[in-house]
């Protein structure tokens, strides 16, 4: 298959709709608003194929085996970019790694013509990590290959979200989240892990809260509100909140999301001692979790801020797994998006 | 009806038009409030005869077809030039105003360098004076040099070269206490100040409208509070110099919150002689454009009144983030769009302006939060204002009204201005210099970059059919534009 024979557009992929079956289709990933629930389940199926290739001895199999994966990261990012280079590497891909400290980019080159240039010097599928919400779609409309987000702004990070769920179903029974109150605790209006965790999570049927200062929220009760009816097919309904306690008592998933030091300056936080106080995930809030909750974090953390730490290497911690399961996220995805509109590569998974 | 100049022999652009009828089309004259079946004939450039037609000779002649009305007048463009010249010229903005239905253009001064000071005005007089177009170019002068809200600009020296007013539109004038100063000298030369309505303190970073639609898309918010703050500050401050200098004028532009639209309404019920417009996109699309939908804003709006879910109800149809959506003031939700259209009925609003804002791919084929501001909507603002026709939403004489005699009777309100334009587009006056629009209400025409003569292809529309194409504008006795298709007439 050549990526450049595709012809479709970013377009297509936002109105590609959702096959009941468990066929991938969709060119690229963007975001999760258009993946259906079936495709959420696929994924998962294939992440399970995936694990089983992370717990052999040599963690290779030859399945994008000449194929050129290139990740283009505009954000300072170590966990994620190393999660998606060790996936494309376990899958035998070439891996080509630009960043923007040392690309044509300080040199003022557009994420156009850099798109561009990349896919001239062969790149098939491309990882992008930007800090504007909805560059990969500008960059998806211009390149002939497959865009998968590692993130993009505030607005989404559904690999993030899609390793979340995994780790999510591993540890509550029956893999369901039906029913399940997730509470996710932070700067809940800069975090794109939220915003694709919000699509997720509802979809799988969990109880979600998004629990965080009034200042970090602002604009996210819209969202609730819109959604407050039931109305989008495949999606539910959650709750905003700035009561930590109301957010956190009897929850089966707790996650904290990183703090950061800008929001300080920019007169939305008093201190990051107040956050910790207020809204830092300690040993008692968590106790208002249920006895069996997980505690997560989609990392990197302030320890002692969002998270105690206690908390965070404590049993009910399941942080590290949630950075082995990104491995094996990206490389489901990385499979199903190189294998989308060719038949000859479907199923092959784990094989 | 028949227009009856033939292409192959007639006028050229720039070129009087001597000879010129229109046979049995629905004409709308605002200033004497009448519409109906009727003639025109234009004659050495003069409109020489409006016949309204009865009867028999009547029948069948609708306002569904040909409309003649007077040539449009737009108290809000940029044509970029000086400094600007790759997103647009005066030369290629005259000419998307008159395939538009525009006559008359008031450029805005953000400029490089800004209308600060005479000798830039002269060089967008000269590009008017020798690119050929009819249109009519007045311009607004800074309110402050360079337009950094420090100082005030050569303003007496302005309103004798001939400025139309003053703006630091692009950015509200900086301070309140700078905004006085403006509106009392220019009150004393009898010109007003054009103030661009945003407390910027409050949108820095901000990508679009606080909401839905910005929250899910991950999207900074751009506070209502940030237009309404403004607009609040700036009617203070104009009542406040009203007492020392009574001919003091401000006209807020682009105004696009239902809750900023209020406070113009009460000022103007309590007798504070304050102006506003309204834009086309601001009635016609919302910010649910940028996640992909494409429906018109009266669309948007469920039973209930409520904004319906573009995610629910299967909207979204195209690429989310088009960057020709990214516009300051921003796209808003389906009830602030609902006010802008409610205002102009009630006449909060007095007028229509398109803020036509060309940009180059340059700026435009970026990340949205990247992307400048502005969309390119000159040539397509009749055919927006159409669709709110056609939808039952806005009477035709109305929709011609603000785009005619509305922005006419604003700067009617301009003593000052040396040569205003409410002259033109007032009405369709025998005796007077020609200035009109001919269009066909059921011809629709496919927006196209090719199309736009506009250098800016920034338009949210591109892809999309409006109704009434422009067959022909004459400004000042000559010929502004003729639809190029010799089979149409």
């Amino acid at each position: 298959m050549t990526a450049q024979a595709e012809a479709a557009s970013a377009a297509d992929v936002k109105t590609g709709g959702a096959a009941p079956g468990a066929v991938w289709h969709h060119r690229h990933l963007l975001d999760l608003d258009v993946v259906s629930w079936p495709e959420i389940e696929l994924i998962m199926r294939t992440t399970d194929e995936m694990k089983g290739i992370l717990a052999r001895p040599i963690r290779k199999v030859p399945a994008l085996n000449g194929r050129r994966v290139t990740t283009l990261f505009y954000e300072a990012s170590t966990r994620t970019r190393v999660s998606f280079e060790t996936a494309a590497r376990n899958l035998s891909a070439d891996v080509v790694s630009v960043s923007t400290a040392t690309s044509s980019v300080t040199k003022g080159e557009s994420l156009v013509d850099t798109v561009r240039t990349l896919e001239a010097l062969g790149a098939e599928i491309l990882v992008m990590r930007h800090s504007v919400s909805g560059a990969p779609y500008l960059a998806a409309d211009v390149f002939g290959g497959h865009v998968l987000n590692g993130g993009d702004g505030w607005h989404a990070h559904p690999t993030q979200a899609l390793l979340d769920l995994y780790t999510m179903r591993q540890h509550l029974p029956g893999g369901d989240l039906h029913g399940r109150k997730v509470a996710i605790v932070g700067d809940i209006l800069h975090s794109r892990v939220a915003r694709s965790n919000v699509w997720s999570l509802t979809a799988a049927g969990a109880d979600l809260w998004l629990c965080g200062p009034a200042t970090l929220l602002r604009g996210m009760d819209r969202w609730a509100v819109a959604w407050s009816g039931g109305a989008i097919p495949g999606r539910g309904r959650f709750h905003v909140t700035s009561d930590v306690n109301e957010a956190l008592r009897d929850a089966d998933v707790v996650m904290a999301l990183r703090i950061q030091r800008e929001r300080m300056q920019g007169g939305l936080l008093p201190s990051l001692r107040e956050y910790a106080t207020r809204f830092g995930l300690n040993a008692e809030r968590v106790a208002l979790a249920r006895p069996e909750a997980i505690v997560m974090h989609p990392g990197p953390m302030n320890e002692g801020v969002e998270i105690a730490p206690d908390v965070a290497t404590s049993g009910r911690a399941v942080i590290t797994e949630q950075v082995t399961n990104g491995v094996a996220v990206r490389m489901a995805l990385l499979y199903l998006l190189a294998g989308s509109h060719d038949p000859a590569h479907a199923g092959e998974a784990g094989r | 009806m028949s227009l009856r100049a033939d292409s192959h022999t007639g006028p050229r652009v720039g070129e009087k038009v001597e000879r010129f009828e229109v046979e049995k089309a629905w004409l709308v004259d605002p200033a004497s409030g009448r519409e109906g079946p009727g003639e025109i004939v234009v004659s050495g450039g003069l409109l020489e005869s409006v016949v309204w037609l009865e009867g028999k000779d009547a029948l069948g002649v609708t306002d569904a077809g040909v409309v003649v009305a007077p040539g449009f007048l737009d108290l809000h463009a940029h044509f970029r030039e000086p400094g600007f010249e790759d997103a647009e010229t005066v030369a290629t903005g005259s000419a998307a105003a008159a395939h538009g239905g525009y006559t008359s253009v008031a450029l805005m001064p953000n400029t490089e360098p800004a209308v600060d000071e005479p000798g830039v005005l002269e060089r967008i007089r000269s590009a008017a004076r020798s690119n050929g177009s009819p249109v009519e170019i007045f311009a607004y002068g800074a309110v402050s040099v360079d337009r950094a809200g420090e100082q005030l600009s050569a303003m007496g020296e302005l309103a004798d070269a001939g400025v139309l007013g003053y703006s630091d539109d692009g950015a509200p004038v900086r301070t309140s206490k700078l905004l006085r100063s403006a509106l009392l000298y220019a009150g004393m030369l009898g010109l007003p100040v054009v103030d661009h309505a945003e407390d910027t303190a409050m949108t820095a970073g901000a990508e679009a409208a606080e909401g839905y639609v910005a929250s899910v898309m991950g999207l900074a918010g751009w506070p209502e509070a940030a237009e309404v703050n403004a607009v609040s500050r700036d009617l203070a401050v104009f009542a406040d110099a009203l007492r020392d200098e009574p001919r003091a004028r401000l006209h807020l532009t682009h105004v696009s919150t239902a809750a900023g639209l209020d406070l113009v309404r009460r000022a103007k019920a309590a007798g504070l002689p304050v102006t506003c417009d309204v834009t086309p996109h601001h009635m016609a699309f919302t910010d649910e454009w940028i996640a992909g939908a494409r429906r018109w804003s009266w669309e948007a709006l469920g039973a209930d009144g409520k904004p319906r879910d573009p995610w629910a109800d299967g909207a979204l149809v195209a690429a989310p983030y088009n960057t020709a959506l990214r516009v300051n003031p921003p796209l808003r939700d389906p009830t602030d769009a609902a006010a802008c259209l409610a205002a102009l009925l009630d006449g909060t609003a007095d007028a229509v302006a398109t803020d036509h804002a060309p940009h180059t791919v340059v700026d435009k084929e970026v990340e949205f939060g990247r992307a400048a501001n502005g969309i390119s909507g000159i040539e397509t603002a009749l055919g927006v204002l159409l669709a709110l026709v056609d939808a039952g939403k806005l009477p035709l004489a109305r929709a011609v009204a603000a785009l005619t005699s509305g922005p006419a009777g604003v700067a009617g309100n301009w003593p000052g201005a040396a040569a205003t334009p409410a002259a033109r587009s007032r009405g369709l006056v025998e005796g007077a210099s020609a200035d009109l629009v001919v269009f066909d209400r059921a011809d629709r025409w496919l927006v196209t970059e090719g199309a736009l003569r506009s250098k800016g292809k920034n338009s949210p529309l591109l892809g999309r059919e409006l109704s009434g194409r422009v067959l022909l504008t004459i400004a000042g006795g000559r010929l502004a534009y003729e639809d190029p298709d010799p089979d149409r007439t």
